[in-house]
């Protein structure tokens, strides 16, 4: 290490510090039509000396006589360097080139075109004004190369986000995410059995942008925690010119985006008298069965209750929005705030959210400047339990149509059913979640030398998450005296990032950029918790008033960064350009014997349309190739691998400790090795441009439990030992289909991934209900068990496949085989913008192609009676003659016809989907004069339109939270998305 | 201005070199296992760790219990919940992946490992009482459990002439390294666990002292002495180790029937798993009275009353009246156990009533009366006032073997007695392979074999 200090410091200290004459510029900036442009940028390059044009476009600097350029740079213009001169007018030209754009990249911006690596940018226009249920969803459909599955419909529930492929099997999955620079907390704190979404917090009005960073050779300068692609997000910030005011209202409703359909009594009657006729248990009376099931006499009864409707209450949003910004020369500002509350679909959910930010920098004077970002954010989030539990709302639906809602005799919710009836849990439960965040930062930036900048920054990730939840003395959970419990739980991030940035062009041919930093990040998780029963009374939720306080922790964990990175781009003649990047990360997470992790990376574009033979091209008005090499880790391998540990296990009252954890001396990171080969193209004028990319993604040394001789006294050893590989392509195309008075730009993504475990300890078998696997040579997550065959029309027995193909009515000599895979064939999405004089459409649509999903409740509510659980109406479609061919076998109650796990509930789970329309009307400026208003717009937008889908279940896009990473694609009672409905307005002054 | 970089050069140093230095972390909840034996008090606490395993839900907190009774379960109970490996252990269709074996089998280990763990780092004990005390409690944890495992997971004693026949393997010393753990050591011969369990108990009855609070004390392993020979037919044995016990005067009968599982550590019980309300088997996927009870929020009622076996009790048998209600909670209107009626209860494993009940039927056996008759032995469980039914004149074994089956019914016996008595349950012989359970066959993967499974799976 040491030598890498000496080099950097080396780097430090070829400070110099000569200043000479000055020269008094001034100027006018104005657009291609002559029409004065105010708000331009005018900064010196080299220093960080800037200035903004006045209303008439006018500027004035004082400049040093050393510097030669002044850049003009215009949000929506293509930036301009001009040579200085005294006095200097200039023509901005409008930009709508894509590749003209800047984007963030690790540690510092770029442009577009001169990226030699994959990076996906979403802008905030992209998703301005759309009801998200949290901004990582505004990706679905937009980025090319970044799968997400939202899993269900549940607010503020973790979704799955995957940047080309999957390349963990034990570790995190997701991203690593950076907000402003700040390396942020996004895996879940709580205690709950299906994760909670830290980012639900963050407030995607507040963004400017977000970037992707999917190939190693981009996100290896985060090192060992980008395997999984890195998420950048950068705020909002102010702009000079005169305080602006924008107001944001909008309101909406939302409903299910789909309901199944149940039995209804009748149906029910006729499915049940026939399953208890023809059990293997002999002829048996229904009403007899279903009172021993029960304990009600309700089969005779006449009640006939839809409960899947009851799962469900009308859902609704509504925001409020302001903020300020402006600035002059010295100092910008943006101030905002919001608050947000939803109201779920699913009975019971509600997510409310109050945000305030600070954007403040602040130019000391021509050497120094210094910001702050400060974000606040509470967050309430009422959260529906599991899946898998029985006061899930959605399980309601098992409950046969026959049991009365509320029970004759009190008036009260029945208790008398199959299963809880959770109706109670709404009267008598409460689960919040309350969440205070701030994410901050402060930075000063000093320009050592004209081509030397010193950047240093704290920042600070606070999350403080309370869960409270109050189970009453009539609930499942809570009987019989209440139960209440309160979970506090405080995580902070904090990271220095000390950089210096090298800039300089040399004789005209060759620019040259160069960083060394230096980062150091402690992150810390304390919680606490306490558990109370007994209660006076369910009007007493808070434990103080529990006679039996029944358990109650504390904890804490914590780890550390210390991380050295240097990266440099070289360009040649604007056309070869080359980059590379080198990280060290040592970390406490790593045992001591294997500390430090060494990340380069290596890149390089041609830009083939800067060379003679395509420059005159009127069809190729740009063309880059570019590819990259990198490698990259993931250290979310847990804070404590790599020690053999003890923990205490108590024995009734006494303390005792028992080993939990037998240690790897030498642990490590997971390491991935990508390469990436791109294609940037602008055809006609730009008009039509695009990327192709193809990309190769090897995991080694993935975390895996070694399975251990139990008699030893351990069942597994945690090692690094796995590997696996994503290969895919990714194709993007923007168009400009229309200009002029009436616009049409369409973009359109498909990217795919292929995935495949290469090397394992053990194969995992799917589990007692789940069908995910982890094979060599096969992917990640594949469905793996018995191959259901259909019916046997002769007698209505369910049959499943031999080895050889033949059939079987033996659920068990049936052979156990690939049944599908829940991972997609390809995925992407179709953007649509249309505007014509003052309104404006976004129609966007997003699809999945070719991912299996199961329908793990198939075993209970699509089984042909087997018990009592209320069926799907397609099971009415059984067999009932010899000859009959079907699909659904004979019920007979308690038999196991057709019960076992298989690929019965196996379906293909591709849809399309309109994902959302936005329809917009900006009044005319007059009239917004008029109203004393810069601007006015009004819109209308919907999210989750229409899905097209054959998926049987509520809802394609389905990943139960509660089963596991393996297994993608469950479907266990899961409720599905909400499709909400806004009308909103927008007003500046 | 120059001054100004010269310290902005020597933060950024002073900041990188202070960077590397942090990071060594050690864990706050959990202890690095290269510190954790320094002090007696460190020594103690590992075997207290060793009976918090014995007392989860996968040893006696539940699964060695309950299952015992599943595997008997015809004419006796039923399994009525959703859990499949249970439901495959009352019908005897289990397969090499059962959850309950797997867990039984690696928790038992565990515990074992802790035991041998005390056993290697006694040195640290300096006083000489406190040294014998721990050895003798971590040889009758190491001892039971080979016990208790040989009973499940091999054929019966008697299957063969010689007992030679795969028993499990015999683990005596610890796990410390990655090598240790990998170590694939096959199974021993049923005659050398029973020859290791009696060795290791007697070995503990030397050492533990007569009385240790809740813990297991010299009496504790006599009794369960007495408890292993007499499942290999051994009568003498068994009845003088019962003897012992008895003649102790610290154990006897409650007046009521409930009263040693109302109640905790009562004069009837030689040793029971200590529960309270934090730490207990679970009160959602595991434990005696989530699986057992029907009560008002307590209990999935899983575990349900055969009535033929309930009725064969006489009807002013008080442990007919204490031990068996209606159920009110879940699956209502059934017939359950009522000796499992509260997560936090104590679990008895041994009780004095046992005792009685091996030297009488010892005695008989032998045609014996060592320290009483029979028929004194059998009044201590059946009696007027206890049970509400007269005294059984001159007993004969069949007497002591019906009370056996009454007296003791869902506390974990039931299949072991069918096994030692060679009778059946249903159509299962008592050395049928369907009553074994199966060795997990990730044990037999991850030794490639060398821990061979057991016939018919």
């Amino acid at each position: 290490m040491s030598r890498f200090l000496s080099s950097m410091l080396a780097f430090l200290v070829f400070v110099t510090g000569a200043f000479g004459q000055t020269t008094e510029v001034t100027g006018k900036v104005t657009d291609q039509s002559g029409l004065p442009l105010a708000g331009v940028t005018v900064s010196v390059k080299g220093s960080t000396l800037s200035t903004f044009t006045n209303a008439d476009g006018s500027f004035r600097l004082t400049v040093q006589d050393k510097f030669k350029f002044l850049v003009f740079s215009f949000v929506g213009f293509q930036e301009l360097e001009q040579p200085i001169s005294a006095t200097m007018s200039v023509s901005l030209t409008r930009s709508d080139n894509i590749l003209s754009e800047v984007v963030v990249v690790g540690y510092g911006t770029k442009l577009k075109k001169d990226v030699t690596t994959s990076v996906s940018k979403i802008g905030s226009k992209e998703f301005q004004n759309l009801p998200l249920p949290s901004f990582e969803t505004a990706l679905q459909g937009r980025a090319s190369g970044v799968f997400i599955n939202q899993g269900s419909g549940k607010l503020g529930q973790a979704l799955n986000i995957r940047v080309r492929g999957l390349s963990s099997i034990s570790a995190n999955q997701q991203p690593f995410i950076v907000i402003d620079g700040v390396p942020v907390t996004s895996k879940a704190l709580g205690s709950a059995t299906e994760p909670d979404n830290p980012l639900a917090t963050i407030n995607p009005d507040d963004i400017e942008s977000i970037e992707i960073l999917k190939d190693a050779a981009s996100a290896a300068i985060y090192g060992s925690r980008a395997s999984n692609g890195v998420i950048l997000i950068t705020t909002k910030s102010g702009k000079v010119g005169k305080t602006k005011v924008s107001l944001g209202y909008f309101t909406g409703f939302s409903r299910p985006t789909k309901k199944q359909k149940f039995l209804n009594a009748a149906q029910y009657r006729e499915l049940f008298t026939v399953a208890a006729e023809k059990s293997d248990f002999g002829v048996l009376d229904p009403a007899d069965e279903f009172m021993a099931e029960t304990g009600t006499d309700d089969w005779n009864g006449n009640n006939d209750v839809n409960w899947a409707e009851e799962a469900f209450q009308h859902g609704s949003v509504s925001q409020y929005s302001v903020s300020v910004t402006g600035g002059d020369p010295k100092t910008r500002f943006l101030v905002s705030g919001s608050f947000n509350d939803q109201k779920g679909i699913l009975l019971g959910n509600r997510l409310d959210r109050a945000n305030g930010r600070v954007n403040l920098d602040h130019s000391v004077n021509s050497r120094i400047k210094v910001g702050l970002n400060l974000s606040l954010v509470k967050s309430r989030n009422y959260r529906v339990p599991g899946d898998n539990a029985f006061s899930n709302p959605l399980q309601l639906n098992a409950l046969p149509p026959l049991h009365p809602k509320y029970d004759p005799t009190t008036g009260k919710l029945n208790t008398a059913t199959l299963y809880y009836n959770n109706l109670i849990d709404q009267v008598a439960s409460t689960n919040l979640s309350t969440t205070f965040r701030s994410i901050n930062s402060a930075f000063a930036e000093i320009s050592i030398l004209p081509e030397l900048l010193f950047r240093s920054q704290i920042g600070v990730d606070f999350n403080n998450l309370q869960e409270e939840t109050y189970n009453g003395r009539e609930t499942l959970d809570g009987a019989p005296t209440g139960v209440g419990f309160n979970n506090q739980v405080t995580s902070s991030v904090v990271t220095a990032t000390n950089t210096l940035n090298y800039k300089k062009k040399f004789k005209e041919d060759h620019d040259f950029d160069a960083l060394a930093g230096i980062e150091y990040q402690v992150g810390k998780i304390t919680g606490a918790s306490v558990t109370g029963q007994a209660f006076p009374n369910d009007r007493f939720t808070k434990i103080a008033s529990a006679a039996i306080i029944s358990a109650g922790s504390s904890s804490e964990t914590e780890y550390t960064f210390a991380s050295y990175f240097l990266k440099a781009n070289y360009k040649f003649k604007d056309k070869y350009l080359f980059g590379g990047s080198f990280r060290v990360d040592g970390s406490s997470r790593f045992a001591k014997d294997n500390r430090y992790g060494v990340f380069p990376a290596v890149s390089a574009g041609w830009i083939l349309s800067e060379e003679n033979f395509l420059k005159s091209s009127r069809v190729i008005s740009f063309l880059k190739l570019r590819s990259s090499y990198g490698r990259t880790g993931n250290a979310e391998i847990g804070d404590f691998s790599s020690l053999s540990l003890y923990s205490a296990s108590a024995y009734a009252d006494i303390a005792g400790i028992v080993a939990t954890q037998l240690g790897v001396p030498n642990l490590s990171w997971e390491r991935t090795d990508q390469y990436d080969i791109g294609i940037d193209f602008g055809l006609f004028s730009n008009r039509l441009t695009g990327e192709v990319d193809y990309f190769n993604k090897t995991t080694k040394d993935l975390l895996l439990n070694v399975p251990l001789p139990n008699v030893n006294g351990f069942t597994s050893i945690t090692k690094n030992i796995g590997s696996l590989e994503n290969k895919g392509w990714e194709f993007v195309v923007n168009g400009n289909i229309l200009t002029g008075k009436f616009t049409w730009r369409a973009s359109v993504n498909i990217s795919t991934y292929r995935n495949k475990v290469t090397k394992l300890v053990v194969p995992v078998p799917p589990g007692t209900r789940t069908l995910g696997r982890l094979k060599e040579g096969e992917p990640f997550g594949q469905f793996f068990g018995k191959w259901y065959a259909g019916v046997d029309p002769a007698n209505g027995d369910a049959l499943y496949y031999l080895a050889d193909g033949k059939t079987t009515n033996s659920y068990s000599a049936g052979v156990d085989t690939i049944i599908g895979d829940p991972n997609p064939d390809y995925y992407g999405g179709i953007n649509n913008k249309i505007s014509y004089k003052g309104f404006d459409l976004d129609i966007q649509c997003q699809f999945v192609k070719g991912g299996d999903a199961y329908n793990m409740a198939g075993f209970f509510q699509s089984v042909n009676g087997d018990y009592f659980d209320n069926q799907t109406v397609d099971q009415l479609n059984y067999w009932k003659n010899p000859g009959d061919v079907t699909n659904i076998p004979q019920p007979r109650l308690y038999s196991g016809n057709g019960a076992g796990k298989s690929s019965r509930w196996v379906q293909d789970a591709s849809y399309f989907r309109i994902k959302s329309i936005n329809l917009g009307y900006n009044f005319p400026r007059k009239i917004a004069t008029k109203l004393k208003l810069d601007n006015i717009r009004i819109y209308a937008a919907a999210s989750n339109v229409a899905t097209i889908t054959k998926y049987k279940g509520y809802d394609p896009e389905v990943n139960s939270g509660f089963t596991g990473a393996l297994n993608l694609g469950h479907d266990f009672y899961t409720p599905p998305q909400a499709r909400t409905i806004t009308f909103g307005i927008n007003v500046g002054f | 201005m120059k001054h100004s970089y010269i310290l902005i050069i020597f933060l950024v140093t002073a900041f990188a070199i202070s960077c590397g230095k942090k990071l060594d972390l050690q864990p706050k909840q959990t202890i690095d296992a290269a510190t954790i034996f320094s002090t007696e008090a460190d020594v103690e606490a590992a075997i207290v760790g060793g009976y918090s395993l014995m007392g989860s839900g996968a040893i006696y907190g539940t699964s060695y219990l309950l299952n015992s009774d599943l595997l008997g379960s015809e004419d006796y109970c039923s399994w009525r919940g959703t859990f499949s490996s249970q439901r495959q252990i009352a019908s005897k269709t289990m397969n090499r992946n059962n959850g309950e074996a797997a867990l039984m089998w690696s928790t038992a280990y565990r515990a074992i490992n802790a035991a041998n763990t005390v056993l290697s780092v006694l040195n640290i004990v300096t006083d000489v009482d406190k040294k014998n005390q721990l050895e003798g409690e971590a040889l009758f944890i190491r001892g039971i459990l080979h016990f208790d495992l040989v009973r499940f997971f091999a054929k019966p004693w008697g299957s063969t002439v010689n007992n030679d026949h795969p028993g499990v393997v015999i683990k005596t010393t610890p796990t410390k390294t990655e090598e240790e753990a990998f170590l694939r050591i096959p199974r021993n011969t049923v005659a050398q666990v029973y020859t290791q369990v009696i060795n290791d108990l007697i070995a503990a009855a030397n050492k533990l002292p007569e009385d240790n609070g809740t813990r297991a004390d010299k009496y504790t392993a006599l009794a369960m002495l007495s408890r292993v020979y007499l499942q290999k037919g051994d009568y003498a044995n068994a009845r003088d180790a019962a003897d012992a016990v008895i003649n102790s005067d610290l154990y006897k009968m409650n007046a009521s029937v409930s009263t040693v599982f109302d109640n905790k550590n009562t004069a009837e019980s030689i040793w029971e798993i200590q529960q309270n309300e934090q730490n207990n088997a679970g009160t959602a996927n595991n434990g005696m009275a989530t699986f057992y009870a029907s009560l008002p929020g307590i209990g999935r009622a899983d575990v349900r009353m055969d009535l033929g076996f309930v009725d064969s009790y006489d009807n002013n048998d008080l442990r007919k009246i204490l031990w068996y209600y209606v159920g009110t909670g879940a699956r209502p209107g059934n017939t359950y156990c009522g000796k499992w009626k509260s997560f936090s209860q104590n679990i008895p494993i041994i009780r004095i009533a046992e005792m009685y009940l091996n030297r009488a039927e010892c005695n008989i056996r032998l045609g014996t009366s060592v320290g009483a008759t029979p028929e004194e032995d059998l009044e201590k469980i059946r009696n007027p006032l206890r049970t509400n039914l007269p005294v059984i004149v001159a007993p004969t074994l069949n007497d002591v073997l019906v009370e056996r089956f009454f007296e003791l019914a869902f506390e974990g016996a039931r299949i072991h007695d069918i096994r030692r008595l060679k009778g059946s349950t249903g159509s299962f012989a008592w050395d049928s392979d369907r009553l074994v359970f199966p060795i997990p066959q990730i044990e037999v993967d991850a030794t490639g074999g060398v821990i061979a499974q057991n016939p018919g799976y």
